[in-house]
């Protein structure tokens, strides 16, 4: 018979490296028809971060996504960076990278307030246009701009900067201190059906709320979460590395290593939490990482409630179901031992 | 492509494989791929302002029309391919290493084993991993020889001809018998216990005297593989002025740059790293592998050289997640506040550290989960073990945490008889609660995640 159980799982997760300094820098430059080219040392790993990147160089200069290129990942041309490693590309990278906006941005300003007969420090960068805060029908093209200071007053519009985030090392004794400038929360449900004839699970939906500060964009948000469900769901009731008595490998292939497919993939239901981290980039923090830890809780806590056994060692396979529901029947309250 | 080669570079000598080597190569004209070439550009990716767009990805495109390229889509004028011998025993000395019979298979052009490597050691926290072991072998997906030929399955050929000689070791597997004393240890040293981390904060004595109830549980985790599509690949170019060129899967390059240049003992300023778009990282690809000994084979061979991990390779010698075992205790009032915890995490760290200490550290941290806990006590130790090697990987130690104590929490809502998401609501961080460490959090918004996923789901109104 089949039984049906829900289940939650909640979690926080830190942004960047424990204590030690993770820094990114990078490098904005302005094209004289007002497109940008930004250099970046960070690496596209498949999670679309240069486009998050591209998006924070874009909102800072007030162009489009589109209008800004990403050069990225090469040693001998762009800046050094940490890497796509700790969910930090888009909270400390993205603040170098608009830091480094901002002082192209300020060539901009100087080299238009004289054009638009104000102060630099009055003038904001909206639209494609360089104009007066409060007046914006005082305006120039921003493309106007970046050739009058590339070409006219001899100043092409590059800007450079780096970001490392703020901590507090940790007391060696207590562990007391601030090991980390910023944390994201989330919260993953899920529904299972475990039969008790065969100990068999399959999560049939899941629902997924996750903070990540402001999502610079959220449809990459929404595809790290479903991705991260995918790997937690492997990791919950199905992937396992195994050795042999001598150490060897037992199950080194994807014959044998059993990873969820799109079959085993329940419907999921996204959330983005809203919120605004006011260190991060237009108050964006992270949520590649994030994303994969609370699935296993959920779904071992959705086994509990649809047939009263408790999994104590992941993965919950199905033998593993199994032996614990004829354990219960047996008489038997106990968890399954810690170890196998 | 010549069906024949693979028979060929079985049998021939170098000379006459130099027809099948050329027809390895790229074409001088490559054959005109087709796609199209006038893009219509969506709409969110013109739009301002940029930030909350839903911006589509330039590299989605490339992904669709099958044009991105990656490692093993690149190929250079004469390229080699280079392979490694596993050792294939999980501790053992080594007594010699024999390449000779190995370099006079054909289509092979050189080797390398681990003392030719100027600085034979790596790692972000601790150098205690060789790039090709060659004192000890302490895993048994450890390298012990590379080999660079004409074609993949020539290097393939020629690892079985490497003879290497063993004294074998005793293992130990178990994380728990490896902490003991008197276990064997795997690196030099008094313990095998390589990285421990502590947190106390309040009196957790204090805590459980006032509780009304005492909770305990021992939570286990696996190990399992990030298993990204494209597997570990590089190519390394050393050039006629002593400058190596290494296209390369790695997440992380100017750290990378770093590694290889101290293992190279070469200046940074003559290594350069470009990485392409990698196929999925997941944390595995934050460090070196196999980029300094393509280097070397480069060096020797003055071709480039190409390394492609196989399936296999990945699982037995790239970094994995760590098992954990995990001891929870508990103390609550009868009302459902948590007053205190002790948490106990012992972590499988394989055979070299890897990013090992950065993962305990993290666990440990997060291992009391969003509540606020005024007294709580975690000690976290790392053990060597003679397995494949455990690091970064999606989560940091939190997935496994996360299963050990929300599924605690679940335990004590039940027996309490408290509605799970009422307990946590109870006990969750607000806006400027003071974490395990004693840092003041903002931007805190665990109640509004707890309420939202729960609200979706339909929590409430959900029946079996």
């Amino acid at each position: 018979m089949r039984h049906r159980g829900k289940g939650v799982g909640c979690m926080w997760y830190p942004i960047g490296f424990t204590v030690l300094a993770n820094p990114s820098a990078a490098t904005v430059k302005v094209n004289e028809d007002g497109t940008a080219t930004l250099l970046t040392g960070t690496v596209e790993t498949g999670q679309g971060s240069l486009t998050v990147l591209g998006q924070i160089a874009a909102e800072e200069l007030g162009i489009s996504t589109d209008d800004v290129h990403v050069v990225s990942a090469d040693t001998d041309t762009t800046p050094m960076d940490t890497g796509a490693i700790a969910s930090r590309t888009t909270y400390v990278t993205g603040n170098a990278i608009k830091l480094a906006a901002e002082n192209a941005k300020q060539i901009l300003f100087e080299v238009a307030a004289p054009m638009l007969d104000v102060r630099p420090d009055q003038l904001e960068a909206v639209d494609r246009k360089i104009q007066v805060q409060y007046f914006p029908q005082r305006c120039l093209p921003i493309a106007d701009v970046a050739l009058q200071a590339q070409f006219v007053m001899g100043r092409p519009p590059i800007g450079s900067a780096s970001y490392n985030p703020p901590t507090v090392a940790m007391d060696s004794e207590t562990g007391q201190g601030k090991p980390f400038s910023t944390y994201v929360y989330a919260t993953q449900c899920a529904e299972v059906e475990v039969d008790d004839e065969t100990g068999e699970v399959d999560v049939i939906y899941m629902s997924a709320a996750h903070d990540c500060g402001t999502a610079i964009n959220p449809m990459l948000v929404e595809g790290q979460i479903e991705g991260g469900i995918s790997m937690g769901l492997g990791y919950a009731l199905q992937e396992e590395m195994l050795f042999d008595d001598d150490g060897k490998q037992i199950n080194p292939n994807l014959t044998n290593y059993i990873m969820p497919t799109s079959l085993d993939m329940p419907e999921i239901d996204v959330d983005i939490v809203e919120n605004f981290d006011p260190t991060g980039p237009f108050g964006a923090k992270g949520v590649g990482e994030p994303t994969a830890v609370p699935t296993a809780a959920a779904i071992c806590n959705a086994i509990h409630d649809a047939v009263g056994v408790r999994i104590t060692s992941l993965p919950a396979t199905a033998e593993k179901v199994l032996k614990a529901i004829k354990e219960r029947d047996g008489g038997e309250q106990k968890a399954l031992p810690a170890a196998e | 492509m010549t069906d024949d080669v693979k028979v060929k570079e079985k049998t021939e000598t170098l000379e006459s494989l130099r027809k099948a080597d050329d027809d390895l190569r790229l074409p001088a004209v490559p054959e005109r791929t087709i796609f199209p070439k006038e893009i219509g550009i969506a709409e969110a990716r013109e739009q301002t302002p940029a930030v909350g767009q839903r911006a589509t990805r330039p590299d989605g495109r490339m992904h669709g029309l099958g044009q991105t390229k990656y490692i093993d889509d690149m190929f250079f004028p004469g390229m080699l391919h280079a392979k490694i011998k596993r050792a294939g025993i999980s501790h053992a000395r080594i007594k010699s290493i024999d390449v000779s019979e190995a370099e006079k298979m054909p289509g092979v052009m050189a080797t390398v084993i681990g003392k030719e490597i100027p600085v034979n050691s790596f790692g972000p926290s601790y150098q205690d991993q060789p790039l090709l072991a060659d004192e000890i072998v302490r895993h048994a997906g450890d390298g012990v020889a590379a080999v660079a030929a004409v074609t993949e399955q020539q290097a393939l050929d020629a690892l079985e001809k490497i003879k290497v000689e063993y004294e074998e070791l005793t293992p130990v597997y178990d994380p728990l018998e490896a902490m003991k004393d008197d276990a064997v240890k795997i690196h030099n040293g008094e313990s095998n216990v390589y990285s421990t981390k502590t947190i106390k904060k309040g009196d957790v004595e204090k805590g459980f005297e006032e509780s009304d109830h005492i909770f305990e549980g021992t939570f286990t985790t696996q190990m399992v593989e990030h298993v990204p599509m494209e597997p570990h690949a590089s190519i390394a170019e050393w050039d006629a002025n002593g400058r190596v060129t290494i296209h390369t899967s790695l997440g992380r390059i100017t750290l990378g740059r770093a590694d290889i240049s101290r293992t190279l003992e070469l200046p940074i300023n003559r290594i350069r790293i470009v990485a392409t778009v990698v196929g999925g990282n997941f944390g595995g690809k934050n460090e070196i592998t196999t980029e300094p000994i393509l280097a070397l084979l480069s060096k020797k061979t003055g071709r480039p050289v190409k390394s492609v991990y196989t399936r296999e390779d990945e699982f037995i010698s790239s970094t994995t997640r760590h098992p954990f075992i995990m001891e929870y205790k508990t103390g609550m009032s009868k009302e459902g506040k948590i007053l205190a915890r002790k948490v106990r995490l012992v972590c499988d760290g394989g055979a070299y550290c890897s990013w090992s200490e950065t993962t305990l550290g993290k666990a440990c941290i997060l291992s009391a989960g969003p509540y606020n806990i005024d007294n709580l006590h975690v000690d976290a130790y790392a053990v060597y073990t003679n397995k494949t090697m455990t690091g970064a990987m999606r989560g940091f130690g939190a997935p496994q945490v996360c299963f050990a104590y929300e599924s605690h929490m679940d335990d004590m809502a039940k027996a309490l008889g408290i509605e799970p998401v009422e307990l946590r609501l109870k006990n969750t961080f607000d806006e400027g609660s003071a974490s395990p460490t004693g840092q003041v959090l903002e931007a805190v918004v665990v109640r509004d995640s707890l309420e939202m996923a729960t609200e979706r789901f339909g929590w409430q109104e959900w029946q079996k």
